[in-house]
């Protein structure tokens, strides 16, 4: 008992605060789990097609999630395109998982139309390369959802034909939905049009958060002619 | 032609420079897949070549879309789209928010069907978070989203035919998405804004107000289609501006991953309230429209129809609200918002509701489910990851417009200028969705 004071003292936690339970019991008979996600047969075809790349089946709420090598992503698609019937991708987004190693995910939700089947595929990106491969040649549909892609988390896509942001302009230079970017967006980041036909660029966008005071319609703004 | 890689657009623009720069020169080396005017041919000794910026802020773009389009002469020879006019990065937001909390910004996201997208996000945290919802719920949420649909598609409509010429039918149909104003405004207490659906349920049952006027409008609205049919079926300008522009093969559709109408008027039968019955659309009678044309005008009579099986659902909803009785809303005061009641008169009804204010409903760690309804637009889709709290981890949203306008670019090229807008408007995109 003599060492007991060597050992650090379990952190107290608030008593109003909200702490994060681990996960339940295996939350089971969802009630709006969906005929068209009971894609399992498909899983284990996926499987032994793709062998040791093939890293982790999740099954929650019915649905099937696959996470398979990022380097056969191509090789994936084309087999469940081609063999299982699955033409229409659906969706495909980027994760950050922020404190995991290789932080990034991306995910494929496939639909097979006749069978009326639906499954995702999700891959890991390399935190160095920071690049995937692109499915444009098999799914055109990816093609905005991964210049989305590339312009809310950086996600370079290799041999996609058309990598320009999507939503933000060229001349923004930060990844929004990565979780280190702050809500309130940077400062400076996004220059609005000038308050005056002749003015500069308001760099902030957001002036009264800052101190600034923008001049405001009645007053009058002096131009470059009226300095002269 | 030249003459645009080399502006410096750093010197003309100040603003944007680089997003101009990298806009133009994709335009200028995109793939014409117009066949020029043939081998031998004489080559045109007037520059017709021409480029044109439609938008964004252009009363005929539905919104702030931004076409930049090379003409060549009156033929539309290359297009790029341009969105994010109207990017607020709302799944950035929802990783701030509560699950409760992100509601109303779902009715600003396809403004024109905020009922909708409302359900859409509850159907998306209830499976995430196994959430059950009582029957009476199920059913007034169905009813009230298919007049969402109702009130989109006549948007749709009236901004379609005033493109076209014809300002009449706009006044026409905004009379019937007034009465469905009046209807949320009775139900839901705002006109536009609703966030009535609540996870668990929905805010407030009907009043017998509401349910009369939900009847009058199912009653009288199909004779006002039949009469729009009597106008527009047989209307040669109509018909001829519609007719076989925009065509589509149904191979292109689900190459180019569309979804709603713009799928089902080339011939693809998919749709999600068939593909993975949400809600209580298992349990109703009703037809999914679908024509094989995959023209303009194909859209056109898909859209038309589904109006029409929108108010076959409304009735059998109505019929069926005469008897399922009982709440609206699970009492699990874990999962949802509890009675008002309950809030006022009893200590614990109070700590729930602060308590449902302030976390709200924490689905377990690391749960990730996907869930979607099909909205008038077509598939609007909610991927949602848990970190075990009460905010989302991940918050994806697919919106239909996004997807069906990846397939505008395509369908304008090879299209004649003066067809752009009736394109962009067979489209039926909203860009307050597309742009998240």
């Amino acid at each position: 008992m003599a060492d007991s004071s060597n050992t650090p003292k379990a952190p107290s936690t608030l008593p109003f605060s909200f702490v994060p339970q681990e996960p339940e019991t295996v939350v089971e008979n969802n009630p709006h789990a969906k005929a068209s996600s009971q894609v399992g047969d498909v899983m284990d075809a996926l499987k032994s097609h793709l062998g040791d790349d093939f890293h982790e089946l999740v099954v929650y709420a019915g649905e099937h999630t696959a996470r398979v090598s990022h380097s056969r992503i191509i090789d994936t698609c084309t087999f469940l395109k081609d063999e299982k019937g699955f033409k229409y991708l659906a969706d495909l987004g980027g994760i950050d998982r922020f404190t995991e190693d290789d932080r990034y995910e991306i995910y494929y939700n496939l639909v097979n139309i006749e069978d009326g089947k639906r499954l995702r595929i999700v891959i890991r990106i390399d935190e160095e390369s920071m690049t995937a491969q692109t499915v444009t040649n098999l799914y055109p549909a990816a093609n905005w959802n991964e210049r989305e892609c590339y312009d809310m988390f950086g996600i370079r896509f290799e041999g996609h034909p058309d990598l320009r942001r999507m939503y933000m302009p060229e001349d923004f230079e930060y990844y929004p939905l990565r979780k280190e970017f702050p809500l309130l967006g940077v400062p400076g980041s996004l220059p609005l049009p000038p308050q005056a036909p002749t003015g500069d660029l308001t760099e902030d966008p957001f002036p009264a958060a800052h101190g600034h005071k923008p001049p405001q319609s009645f007053e009058e703004v002096k131009s470059e002619e009226d300095n002269d | 032609m030249s003459s645009i890689s080399q502006t410096d657009w750093t010197e003309t623009l100040k603003f944007w420079p680089r997003h101009n720069e990298a806009l133009y020169k994709r335009l200028e080396t995109k793939h014409s897949w117009l066949e020029t005017s043939g081998d031998g041919a004489p080559p045109d000794p007037l520059e017709h070549e021409m480029v044109l910026n439609i938008g964004p802020q252009h009363p005929a773009t539905h919104g702030v879309l931004r076409c930049v389009v090379k003409l060549d002469g009156e033929t539309i020879e290359k297009s790029v789209l341009d969105i994010g006019y109207l990017h607020r990065g709302v799944e950035k937001i929802a990783e701030n928010k509560t699950y409760q909390e992100f509601m109303p910004y779902t009715d600003r996201m396809d403004y024109l069907q905020p009922y909708a997208n409302n359900v859409a996000w509850c159907l998306a945290v209830e499976k995430l978070a196994r959430v059950d919802v009582p029957e009476r719920a199920q059913w007034i949420r169905m009813m009230m989203a298919e007049l969402a649909r109702i009130s989109s598609h006549l948007i749709w409509m009236g901004v379609g035919l005033m493109d076209a010429g014809a300002v009449s039918v706009f006044l026409w149909t905004w009379q019937f998405r007034e009465d469905i104003y009046s209807i949320f405004d009775e139900v839901a207490g705002a006109r536009l804004t609703v966030s009535h659906s609540r996870i668990g349920g929905v805010a407030t049952d009907l009043n017998d107000t509401g349910i009369g006027m939900i009847q009058k409008f199912a009653d009288s609205f199909p004779e006002a289609i039949a009469s729009w049919e009597k106008l527009l079926n047989r209307n040669r300008i109509w018909i001829d501006r519609n007719v076989g522009i925009g065509h589509l093969t149904a191979e292109q559709v689900v190459a180019m991953g569309m979804t709603g109408p713009n799928l089902r008027g080339s011939g693809v039968a998919h749709d999600i309230r068939r593909f993975e019955p949400y809600l209580k659309y298992d349990e109703v009678d009703f037809i999914i429209p679908i024509r094989t044309e995959g023209d303009a005008l194909a859209r056109y009579f898909v859209r038309l129809d589904e109006m029409k099986e929108s108010v076959k659902i409304i009735q059998q909803c109505l019929a069926k609200l005469k008897t399922v009785k009982g709440p609206v809303r699970t009492d699990d005061a874990k999962r949802s918002y509890p009675n008002k009641d309950e809030v006022y008169y009893s200590m614990e009804g109070l700590i729930h509701d602060f308590m449902y204010t302030d976390t709200g409903v924490a689905p377990p760690k690391g749960a990730a489910a996907y869930s979607a309804i099909e909205a008038s637009k077509g598939e609007l889709g909610f991927y949602l990851q848990s970190d075990g709290t009460g905010n989302p981890w991940r918050a994806r949203m697919n919106s239909p417009s996004f997807t069906n306008l990846q397939g505008l670019e395509h369908m304008l090229e090879g299209a004649h200028m003066g067809d752009l807008v009736i394109l962009i408007g067979t489209i039926d995109p909203v860009l307050g969705e597309a742009d998240k």
